[in-house]
């Protein structure tokens, strides 16, 4: 199979470092360029020593390789529509962050674009590669626990912001300055934004969608962001099946401009656990361990050496897999868009105080 | 060990990442990981653990300054299904792999023909202690510990205040509990006993200098294995020459 001439765009993103080594390694790609939205993003992806050149827009690029064939858009979320206009129009196929946008009109515009287009546009939801939610799906597939009555669910990270800003900025993460609520000084754009994963999964370990969801927001632990840091969701899917999430950023960092070691203040800083409770049994799963522990350098705390987790060569295989058989990505724009539904639906139930019905959402 | 599920695997990741090579894995009876390769004609002896992930990581860890100055290696193994002198082979390797110093001296108490508790000094000044049992009951999970000691930090690839190891996946039915753990997208399905072979056999491949390493390795440690339990008998520890260079 001829390798797939890719390129990475923006790399502002906080996972844009988690493709590099994938990209040089798999046969099937041929990773020709990359660049960079900012002076800053250049700066710190020289830091890498990848060898694959980097230029100063997308058209530079586009220009200097005019056989590009598919981008890894490593952006901001409000630099993804315009960025796929531009891969639209030249046919190139898409690898998207994990929010291609809040904005509905703009998300539909994006469906259009690609249908129109005839591009692969896959989302990075790299939960589904990880080897612990395959088990995961295999055993509730296969009725381990019998039907599902609830599942509950943590995302919780330590905050980005300090390496990645755009994740602090309103506009830049969530696409517009709405505030959070009446007479709360916070605006949408926080920690929710940037955890989608537990939305998706259980869409999938259900095989249902959300009915109805209720969300609630902490006093912030940073007190300078003017985003959400912790939030937490409760509600049901249209199958009875309950939920309770907790997306929030509450495991603290040190607040380094390049993430390195010595990143973490809590020592584990990044947990997907997930408790599925069925008629007949239940699970408990720690989706990131186990892993090595130590508490040496730089900062002589106990931390989390994750060490078997590398999600990102097989969401990479399946783009490629995708491009080349013409097939469809398993998360792609349309089966995604209820996932960001429910994520605006949770950002609404904070506003009002109360529950918001996903249906009453899309009449209303 | 399925040996044709691991040569699928085995396989499926030459043809990924190294078109156009070819190998084979086959079981092996002798001491050591309980498989060899067969390529170009050649048989090379696995050291699994040495792409095994956690022990990377840890090496890592004492070879990218978060550990400084490291002092002493803590190691335990216990097994059901494996032989003393299994168990020991691999534990002796880690020991200089981890420790990245050969084995200079070592004296082991041993008891019922299935335990020993060895203290090995490496040829850096290292002490290292390994707790090797293969008397753990019938149908029990193996259990290990490795603990490297350093002037700054310790590192573990058991978390602190626990004695068994962690899964990933808990189920409780029926009054039972069953624990998973996968940790390789690639090689799902294997046992993680097998993924490591294959990842090892894929090595070798990859980097062809291995094999004759590994091999020479498999030598000193299958001698080294039985000096250390004849120190039970002669009441002495043993002293080796350097080997490696």
């Amino acid at each position: 199979m001829k390798p797939v001439k890719i390129a990475m765009a923006s790399l502002t993103h906080g996972h844009t470092r988690k493709y590099y080594q994938t990209l040089l390694d798999n046969e099937k790609l041929d990773w020709v360029a990359s660049c960079a939205a900012d002076p800053r993003a250049r700066e710190v992806y020289a830091l890498y020593n990848t060898g694959v050149p980097c230029y100063s827009s997308m058209e530079e690029m586009f220009g200097k390789h005019p056989d590009i064939e598919a981008v890894v858009l490593a952006s901001a979320n409000d630099r993804h529509l315009e960025e796929m206009r531009e891969c639209a129009r030249r046919g190139v196929h898409i690898l998207s962050m994990k929010i291609p946008t809040f904005d509905m009109t703009e998300y539909d515009e994006m469906i259009r674009l690609v249908d129109r287009a005839g591009i692969v546009c896959q989302i990075e939801l790299e939960m589904h590669y990880n080897p612990v939610v395959r088990r995961l799906k295999e055993l509730i597939a296969s009725g381990a626990v019998g039907k599902i009555l609830s599942m509950q669910a943590t995302n919780i990270t330590l905050s980005p912001v300090w390496a990645f800003p755009w994740q602090g900025v309103p506009e830049a993460s969530y696409g517009r300055r709405i505030p959070l609520k009446e007479g709360d000084p916070r605006f949408r754009g926080g920690a929710l934004c940037d955890h989608p994963h537990i939305f998706d999964l259980i869409r999938h370990l259900t095989g249902s969608d959300f009915e109805q969801v209720y969300s609630v927001v902490a006093p912030n632990l940073r007190n300078e962001l003017e985003v959400e840091d912790m939030i937490l969701c409760n509600g049901r899917m249209k199958n009875g099946v309950t939920f309770l999430f907790d997306p929030s950023w509450s495991r603290m960092e040190e607040r380094l401009k390049v993430p390195a070691p010595g990143w973490e203040v809590f020592p584990k800083r990044m947990q997907v656990d997930v408790t599925i409770i069925g008629e007949e049994g239940t699970i408990v799963c720690d989706c990131f361990g186990p892993n090595i522990y130590h508490n040496g350098a730089p900062n002589d705390r106990y931390t989390v050496q994750y060490t078997y987790f590398d999600e990102w060569i097989g969401l990479v295989d399946e783009f490629v897999d995708c491009i080349r058989n013409r097939k469809i990505p398993k998360i792609n724009l349309k089966w995604h868009r209820q996932t960001i539904e429910c994520m605006n639906a949770c950002y609404e139930s904070v506003r009002s105080g109360l529950p918001v019905t996903l249906d009453e959402q899309r009449r209303g | 060990m399925n040996i044709e599920s691991m040569n699928e695997g085995l396989h499926r990741l030459l043809e990924k990442y190294l078109p156009g090579k070819t190998a084979l894995l086959e079981t092996d009876a002798g001491i050591g990981c309980g498989a060899v390769l067969k390529k170009d004609g050649e048989c090379v002896k696995l050291l699994p653990w040495r792409v095994e992930r956690r022990f990377t990581e840890l090496k890592n860890l004492t070879e990218n300054g978060t550990l400084e100055e490291v002092s002493t290696l803590r190691f335990a193994v216990m097994s059901a299904e494996e032989s003393l002198r299994q168990l020991l082979y691999r534990e002796l390797d880690l020991c200089e792999f981890l420790g990245k110093s050969e084995i200079r001296s070592a004296f082991a108490v041993v008891s019922g023909g299935r335990t020993a508790n060895v203290l090995i000094k490496l040829a850096d000044g290292k002490s290292v202690s390994i707790e090797c049992s293969a008397a753990l009951p019938e149908k029990t999970s193996p259990l290990d510990r490795h603990e490297i000691i350093a002037r700054r930090g310790i590192a573990c690839d058991r978390v602190v205040d626990t004695q068994v190891p962690q899964s990933s996946i808990y189920l409780f039915r029926d009054g039972e509990e069953t624990r998973y753990t996968d940790v390789d997208s690639e090689l799902y399905g294997l046992e993680n006993k097998e993924i490591w072979i294959v990842r090892a056999a894929f090595a070798v491949v990859k980097t062809p200098g291995l094999a004759a390493q590994w091999n020479r390795t498999d030598r000193i440690l299958r001698r080294n294995v039985e000096s250390i339990l004849n120190t039970e008998e002669s009441g002495k520890p043993v002293f080796f020459q350097e080997e490696h260079a």
